[in-house]
């Protein structure tokens, strides 16, 4: 007996399929039902009602935990944008010796998250950072810098820190971009007289926005959930100036134990996602 | 005048030497520390060269820490996951992208929506199952979570790979007697196989760089993988830090490797999977 066309595909994409309903349906509708639970690990389970979200509005660490995301993603996208952007188009204009430089541009994307984070703090550390040691060289500061010691000084390093790793992939996609640009189209504006700014405004951006958007798409989505780089490299500190949403999920998993509110935390942020990914989307297909 | 500057290759490289000097820094400053002896490692200002480089980090590290244990754990798990997800993403790729079924945009959008899903919001369900399951400190809890994280994206990849196949080279080995499935076998596997090596090599990256997962499933060396063995070790009060930089180049090598050897594949693969919105 020999199967249709589509039945054949059908069955080549079962076992896929049977993955993604076990691995992301099922623990989807578990975190769903436990976001209603009181399931604190210290009182017995019961249904609770809307109280989880309601006690999650009222509690002042997922503020500041919103307020630090909104402040780090923002940051992080627009840093990675401008770094990602200026490398591609350094290399754009490279023939020789191309596949090297673009090796040495991915590497930071390879390298574990958490690592990434290691590396950064003994950077950054305050006795012997090779990066204070840097800025005073070039007399940007005077005396060594400790980004544990300042609230501010501590969203750069982490912003920074975490652009380190997401610069590749902006660079890699707008690379792309950049050259699938027909050569001829820059000939005859220049033709037409129009300035190296005017060609970028008008003849480069709009032919690599669909890219852009989705580089910026994301970086926003990836760094909005991000927390493995600022783990090991500031642990949410000093006191809460680090303290990213990601940080409200995983302390009520590791440390209070409290799984009712780390499910309606991570229902929050699973919406707030899509949110962030329709608005580009919309943009996206106009 | 601006014009010509602004265009000129010297400028080109003049900026991107730069600025990937300045990315590189921190891996410069990692391979360096890691072969520093302690009076080179805690001075400032830091030693840029170092005068008298010595393996004794490295050994000191596999002393002090099972840091054999730990990257044993990581091959293991990134092994098993990059084999199961390459072979199952390869069929479904191949359905997906030869022979539409009922169902088969769902599928495509599934997939998509499970891209956006952030893995954080998964880790708590996930690790309530493997609780129940009895799998904490089980290196199979690690391989079923990073099937989920990186399916999705394998089979996009390759499918965009298996998309630009001219199709009528399908059909002729079929008209030829060759069956769906030893097409597969003969002009799919050969012809797609830079798609199905940059999946492969991706998802072998993402599962050996995974952290937050594997931090909550493992408890011991028995499991643990080198991500979560690195932030073990600088969670002593006092940080060996050449020691660390060591552990962190051993942790960063198979990215660095792989970047150097499948540039073309990782670059192909990752833009290939991002137009996919």
């Amino acid at each position: 007996m020999r199967l249709t066309n589509s039945r054949y595909g059908f069955l080549l994409n079962l076992p896929g399929l049977l993955l993604v309903i076990l691995w992301v349906f099922i623990p989807a509708l578990i975190l769903f039902l436990t976001s209603f639970l009181r399931y604190d690990n210290v009182r017995p389970i019961i249904f609770n009602g809307l109280a989880n979200y309601k006690n999650l509005l009222n509690d002042r660490l997922f503020w500041v935990g919103m307020e630090r995301i909104l402040v780090f993603s923002v940051g992080t996208t627009a840093l990675t944008f401008l770094g990602g952007l200026i490398i591609a188009l350094a290399l754009s204009g490279i023939a020789r010796g191309g596949g090297i430089l673009r090796s040495l541009m991915i590497v930071p994307w390879a390298v574990p998250a958490v690592v990434s984070g290691i590396i950064w703090k003994w950077m950054f550390s305050p006795d012997f950072g090779v990066i204070s040691d840097l800025l005073m060289k070039i007399g940007f500061i005077d005396k060594p810098l400790s980004i544990y010691g300042d609230p501010r000084l501590a969203m750069v390093g982490v912003i920074i820190a975490d652009s380190w790793t997401r610069i590749p992939f902006m660079g890699i996609i707008l690379l792309a971009a950049l050259l699938s640009i027909p050569t001829e189209l820059h000939e005859a504006a220049k033709v037409d007289g129009a300035s190296s700014t005017n060609r970028f405004f008008y003849v480069t951006l709009p032919l690599i926005k669909g890219p852009l958007l989705v580089g910026l798409l994301i970086t926003a989505i990836f760094s909005f959930r991000t927390i493995d780089i600022i783990i090991p490299l500031t642990a949410g500190g000093p006191g809460r100036a680090t303290y990213v949403f990601g940080f409200y999920i995983w302390d009520q998993i590791i440390k209070t134990l409290n799984f009712g509110m780390a499910a309606a935390a991570s229902v929050v942020l699973f919406f707030l996602t899509a949110a962030i990914a329709l608005i580009f989307i919309y943009y996206l297909r106009k | 005048m601006f014009d010509k500057i602004i265009e000129s290759r010297a400028l080109s490289y003049s900026v991107a030497i730069i600025l990937l000097s300045l990315m590189m820094m921190p891996i410069y400053w990692t391979v360096v520390t890691s072969f520093k002896p302690d009076i080179e490692t805690y001075v400032f200002p830091p030693v840029y060269f170092p005068k008298n480089p010595t393996l004794s980090p490295f050994k000191l590290l596999f002393e002090s820490y099972p840091f054999a244990d730990y990257l044993r754990n990581s091959i293991i798990v990134t092994v098993s996951t990059t084999f199961i997800v390459t072979v199952t993403g390869m069929l479904a790729a191949y359905g997906l992208s030869q022979y539409t079924f009922r169902g088969s945009s769902l599928t495509i959008y599934t997939l998509l929506a499970t891209r956006i899903i952030p893995p954080l919001s998964l880790l708590l369900p996930f690790y309530l199952v493997v609780t129940w399951l009895d799998l904490v400190d089980n290196l199979l809890s690690m391989i079923i979570a990073n099937i989920y994280l990186t399916y999705p994206f394998a089979v996009l990849i390759m499918k965009s790979f298996f998309d630009a196949f001219p199709k009528e080279l399908i059909d002729s080995a079929i008209v030829d007697g060759c069956s769906r499935t030893g097409a597969l076998l003969k002009i799919v596997l050969p012809v797609g196989a830079p798609g199905i090596a940059s999946a492969a090599i991706i998802t072998f990256l993402w599962t050996w760089n995974e952290f937050i997962y594997a931090f909550v499933f493992t408890s011991t060396s028995k499991a643990q993988p080198v991500t979560v063995g690195c932030f073990d070790c600088i969670g002593d009060i006092f940080v060996n830090w050449n020691q660390m930089c060591a552990g962190a180049l051993l942790a960063a090598l198979p990215g660095i490797i792989f970047v150097f050897i499948a540039q073309k594949y990782l670059i192909r693969g990752l833009t290939a999977g991002a137009m996919k919105f």
